[in-house]
């Protein structure tokens, strides 16, 4: 299916029809994963093929849900936009929603830019609680989903997809997708920010796969928005437990938001301490500061002289400061290598301690350069030249 | 379920459709009925099927969208009488037309259709979904129709037939079911028919044919009765015939057997005259010719006209029947012909009679005539059997083997082999 922009699929609507559209691609976003907008394809016409266009006033609508796509056929009318669309819910044959309880259909506005995506929310709505009758095919499984929904912070943001039955072993799948409870307000804001496209929401997604009803292959997967997971170090930095053979979900889950939480604390902290740090050396080093990152605290650069030896000492702060060490990279303001560069030296093992503050570790960073620098000295004699 | 539905209500419906410029519905009328089939084979085994049969014979277009329904799909039942009006009752199905989407009953659709069902009092309603599908550059349009059985369990496809739409030469031509409601054509046949109906609405034509069969009809039951009469006559001569017949065979036996005693006789005279001449040769021969002559005479009361001419036929005739029964023990058996198949027995057999009967009445009595015929008949029957044989054979031959004489049976597979004597 061709997947079109949102602009080139509103041009191709009819015009009565655009504005509900509009509210649709630009601003749609249901259900959990939000990060995902609804998308539209396969637009076509209920007009004749001698009617000019642009008059397309059907097609398919792609919704986020569960870590499925929904793919439904919205049906207008473009001779008659002011009636409501009909709806075919895709390979959901039984999903009869209650008509009576869409009020955006029963008191249809077309004149109301949003009514189509409020109605799409409402049923959407009606699905979730359609899949979640299906889990009564599974004893297991049901136990899962009302152990969670007794527990208000994880049973308010979920989404349930049971799977059709698999054909040939007859087993019966499921999934649950849930939004973590976790505050990532305090995240520093430069942490955020430094994606390509609008992040969004933050926000943090578990999804877990029962491949049986008897739970006996069970596999999670931790979603993350683009900012927080850079925030957090890239997908590589968090890993999350495997499902405990004969485990469940309310015992699991907690634990995994746990986990995210003490990662998201972890961050926050780094950031304060590195701030800290900062400080600490600019009182200490007071003009021998060159420059440092004023927003994330991430680098401090110094100029200090040792007997009429001056030299540039460059400090990179990692991600978990004050866990991992600072990186002191010495740079002689005289001396090249071969290769056209200044003559430097990086240390990444000298006295530290994560449990210094950081007017300690300035201190003691101080104390540090006074005994390496004869040695950083003849090493840029010997090495380098002028 | 098998369902059809008439080329004319088909094209109409299609032509509503590609002329409306958006979505259109309506209701389809027609008739269901119950078909029985029940089929016997070699193992009989009977099959009962039954078929539900639904038949399209018109449709009531709606004239636009939710005109009887609302936005959530609540079915007014007022908006519908209006539209149906009388025609409710004949309502078998609903129809839509969609362009360009799936042939799937959409959300709104299922909704009606359930009130529908209840509201119209029809458990198997129907759904006939018609759609356009057009190529992207509308080179190529393709009219794609089902009909859906959703009050049944997984929304059940039901194939649609349409009679006479596809290549009538090598189908047979189906006259419709469907009622004829036209008013025109009702007008026509009623101001032209005279001249092909007549009073009671069927067709001058086949009467007179019917009159032509019934006047042939009664030709051949009169010539049945007249070749029943002739064969009665028949079988009465046929039955003087064979009685002549064994009579002549009787007398001609009785005869024959007097012969023989004269003979016998003869002979033992001239032994006893061959003795007495050594004695006396000169009064034996009186005595032996008044012997002859005593003989003779006395023969004579038994076997009138002793000369050695045939008995005259009248002679042979008069003679009482009876008479000649009592002689079974010098009866010849010969061989009987066999139908091919007939079990084969001996019976005993006449002489020949020499009088070329044919073999008709013998297999008429071979095919197994009932106990009916008393005795003496059967018995005179089996005198005059195997004419052809006793005409080759002496009188005095004794018993034959059954076997021999008798035409071979055929088995089954082909062989002919005589078959044995019982």
């Amino acid at each position: 299916m061709n997947s079109l922009s949102p602009e080139v699929a509103l041009n191709r609507i009819s015009p009565e029809l655009r504005p509900l559209l509009s509210s649709v691609v630009r601003n749609g976003r249901v259900g959990l994963d939000s990060t995902n907008c609804l998308r539209i394809t396969d637009l076509k016409s209920g007009c004749t093929s001698l009617t000019p266009g642009p008059c397309c006033d059907r097609f398919k609508l792609h919704i986020p849900y569960a870590g499925e796509t929904l793919k439904w056929d919205i049906i207008f009318n473009a001779r008659d936009p002011e009636l409501p669309p009909d709806f075919i819910f895709g390979e959901d044959v039984e999903f009869l929603p209650e008509a009576s309880e869409l009020p955006h259909l029963v008191s249809w506005d077309a004149r109301d830019p949003e009514c189509l995506l409020l109605l799409v929310k409402e049923l959407v709505q009606q699905y979730h609680q359609y899949q979640c009758q299906r889990l009564r095919e599974s004893s297991r499984l049901l136990f899962e989903y009302d152990s969670l929904l007794e527990d208000p912070s994880y049973g308010r943001g979920m989404e349930i997809y049971a799977g059709r039955k698999n054909s040939w072993t007859g087993e019966f799948s499921a999934r649950f997708l849930l939004k973590l409870p976790v505050d990532f307000s305090n995240i520093p804001v430069y942490l955020l920010k430094d994606t390509a496209l609008d992040p969004g929401e933050d926000v943090a997604l578990l999804s877990v796969s029962f491949e049986d009803a008897e739970a006996t292959q069970v596999f999670p997967k931790l979603y993350l928005s683009p900012s927080i997971e850079h925030a957090l170090g890239g997908s590589s930095a968090l890993h999350i437990p495997a499902f405990p053979s004969g485990g469940c979900l309310i015992d699991y889950v907690p634990q995994v938001c746990q986990l995210l939480t003490s990662k998201v604390q972890y961050v926050i902290q780094g950031y304060h301490k590195r701030r800290e740090y900062i400080a600490a050396f600019l009182s200490h080093f007071g003009m021998g500061v060159v420059e440092y990152d004023a927003e994330g605290f991430t680098k401090l650069t110094l100029l200090l002289m040792w007997k009429e030896f001056c030299f540039l000492v460059h400090v990179d702060l990692p991600l978990y400061f004050p866990c991992d060490q600072p990186t002191l990279t010495f740079q002689s303001v005289y001396h090249f290598t071969s290769s056209g560069q200044l003559y430097s030296q990086v240390q990444k093992s000298y006295p530290y301690s994560p449990r210094w503050d950081g007017n300690e570790m300035a201190k003691r960073a101080k104390a540090y350069f006074k005994s390496f620098i004869p040695q950083f000295q003849e090493g840029a004699f010997a090495n380098g030249k002028l | 379920m098998a369902a059809s539905i008439s080329g004319y209500t088909f094209s109409s419906v299609c032509y509503h459709s590609a002329n409306s410029n958006s979505d259109h519905e309506g209701f389809l009328l027609g008739e269901v009925r119950q078909e029985e089939s029940f089929s016997i084979s070699d193992a009989q085994i009977s099959n009962t099927e039954f078929l539900q049969v639904v038949e399209i014979h018109n449709h009531e277009p709606c004239a636009q969208l939710f005109s009887f329904y609302d936005y959530a799909g609540k079915v007014s039942e007022v908006n519908l009488n209006k539209i149906l009006k009388d025609r409710r009752k004949n309502v078998i199905g609903w129809y839509r037309f969609r362009r360009n989407t799936q042939q799937q009953m959409s959300f709104r659709e299922q909704i009606i259709h359930k009130q529908l069902t209840q509201i119209l009092g029809v458990p198997d309603l129907v759904f006939l979904l018609f759609s356009f599908i057009s190529t992207a550059n509308n080179s190529t349009h393709a009219l794609e129709y089902v009909l859906f059985r959703p009050n049944k369990r997984y929304n059940q496809r039901v194939s649609l037939s349409i009679p006479n739409l596809g290549n009538t030469s090598q189908q047979e031509y189906k006259v419709s079911s469907v009622p004829n409601t036209s008013l025109n054509y009702a007008k026509v046949i009623k101001e032209q028919g005279a001249e092909f109906f007549d009073k009671d609405g069927v067709m001058k034509d086949i009467r007179t044919i019917f009159q032509v069969y019934s006047a042939l009809q009664e030709k051949v039951q009169a010539v049945c009765g007249e070749v029943e009469q002739s064969e009665r006559v028949k079988e009465k001569i046929q039955d003087e015939v064979n009685r002549l017949k064994q009579e002549i065979a009787l007398r001609k036996r009785k005869s024959a057997e007097e012969e023989r005693r004269l003979q016998e006789l003869e002979a033992a005279e001239t032994v006893e005259s061959s003795a007495s001449v050594l004695e006396n040769s000169d009064s034996s021969v009186t005595s032996r010719i008044g012997f002859r002559s005593a003989t003779l005479e006395r023969m004579g009361l038994e076997r009138p006209g002793t000369s050695d001419m045939p008995p005259l036929y009248s002679d042979v005739v008069g003679r009482d029947s009876t008479t000649v029964l009592g002689s079974k023990a010098n009866v010849v058996f010969l061989p009987r012909p066999q139908a091919v198949g007939s079990p084969g027995h001996p019976h005993p057999l006449s002489l020949p009679l020499g009088d070329g009967s044919s073999l008709d009445s013998l297999d008429r009595r071979a095919a197994g005539q009932e106990d009916e015929e008393d005795e003496d008949e059967e018995e005179e029957s089996n005198d005059c059997e195997n004419l052809e044989n006793e005409l080759s054979l002496s009188p005095g031959d004794v018993t034959l083997p059954p076997s021999q004489g008798r035409p071979a049976s055929l088995r089954p597979d082909g062989d002919s082999h005589s078959t044995p004597s019982s």
